[in-house]
């Protein structure tokens, strides 16, 4: 939050973005943002910060005009990054738990917006009791029932 | 139990190009999961999906969810809530659920030309689109999958609450909350009661086969 003081004594936190769980040890926590030094926003997130923008594989965000102390800030010789305001930013759900210092980051708005929008079966790799993984996309040219179940 | 029933028609049909896969919706993975797989015996790929990722990519809601997918990878029948084992309330007997292993053959051998298949518009409206409500209960599940993980299961039940609240009709995040704990303490829920409250029944489309195709 805009209001929140910025408050830089560095907490250990942890990070669930989509598949990637990072330990990040020099964190700010300030209310319902969560800052990251421009390394540690590279090993969490896969992001870099270029001229033109956060960019991540073939994709660049363009920082809004005028508003990059909302998601940028230098502090003790060292250039921090706001995470949270950037899911707001690419609409990506996000929960945290602040005692266990633990973000959860979901898909950006561009991947759920994506999602079953055509007939094709989204692709997923999991691992059987063996941990011999499997992917969807290796059994084309079958028929293939996918049932899912539970214990529960 | 469905796993030996599903393996039973994966080795049946596996000579046309067939195969099954099942996926465990477990917090717990192999710990909840394997007794039953084991079980089965099965030849197909068995998966275990501890966070419940196949789940969020086709926007199930409960289970069992059985998807047809064909040799492009498209979905050709959606989201069936399909028993491999039906009991009979008369008799108390399971059976094998003729009907549909029926409806399986029947697109072993026909393919596209097969009557069980739905268009695309079936496809699309049993999967339904995700909105933000949907993906936000998602980050709360996942945050409460780690932290139960993490041996904190007051701080999961907190992040489940939230799912919960978000996406009442998503009876996995229900289901599986509930049977990580105590239910009635942690979330005030009597989760057999609640199964079968008619105000509140568990999320399932009608399974909707053709009697004679």
């Amino acid at each position: 939050m805009a209001t929140q003081t910025f408050d830089p004594t560095p907490v250990t936190a942890t990070v669930l973005y989509q598949d990637n769980v990072t330990t990040i040890a020099d964190a700010i926590e300030t209310g319902d943002d969560l800052w990251l030094t421009l390394p540690a926003l590279h090993r969490a997130g896969g992001w870099e910060l270029k001229p033109q923008g956060v960019c991540r594989d073939q994709i660049c965000i363009p920082l809004p005009n005028g508003e990059s102390s909302r998601y940028l800030r230098q502090e003790q010789g060292e250039q921090w990054f706001n995470l949270s305001a950037f899911a707001r930013l690419i609409e990506q759900p996000l929960a945290h738990d602040s005692a266990h210092h633990a973000w959860s980051f979901g898909p950006p708005a561009w991947e759920w917006k994506a999602r079953l929008t055509t007939r094709q079966a989204p692709d997923f790799t999991l691992a059987d009791l063996q941990g011999r993984a499997y992917s969807l996309s290796s059994f084309h040219g079958k028929k293939v029932l996918l049932a899912l179940w539970a214990s529960w | 139990m469905d796993l030996p029933v599903w393996q039973a028609i994966r080795e049946e049909l596996a000579a046309k190009a067939f195969e099954v896969i099942t996926v465990a919706e477990d917090t717990k993975g192999a710990e909840a999961a394997a007794r039953y797989i084991q079980a089965a015996n099965p030849t197909h790929p068995s998966l275990v999906d501890p966070t419940h990722v196949v789940a969020e990519l086709y926007n199930t809601r409960n289970v069992p969810a059985v998807f047809w997918i064909d040799e492009e990878g498209r979905i050709v029948r959606a989201n069936d809530p399909a028993f491999a084992v039906r009991r009979n309330p008369e008799t108390g007997e399971s059976m094998p659920n003729q009907p549909y292993l029926d409806a399986l053959r029947n697109w072993a051998d026909k393919g596209a030309d097969s009557p069980y298949l739905h268009n695309e518009d079936t496809v699309s409206s049993r999967i339904g689109q995700q909105d933000w409500a949907d993906v936000q209960a998602m980050a709360h599940f996942r945050l409460g999958t780690y932290l139960y993980q993490q041996g904190d299961e007051q701080a999961a039940v907190a992040q489940f609450k939230q799912a919960h609240a978000l996406k009442p009709n998503n009876w996995n995040y229900k289901r599986q909350a509930w049977n990580l704990g105590d239910a009635q303490k942690d979330y005030g829920v009597n989760a057999q009661e609640a199964r079968n409250d008619p105000a509140a029944q568990p999320f399932r489309l009608p399974l909707d086969l053709p009697l004679h195709p």
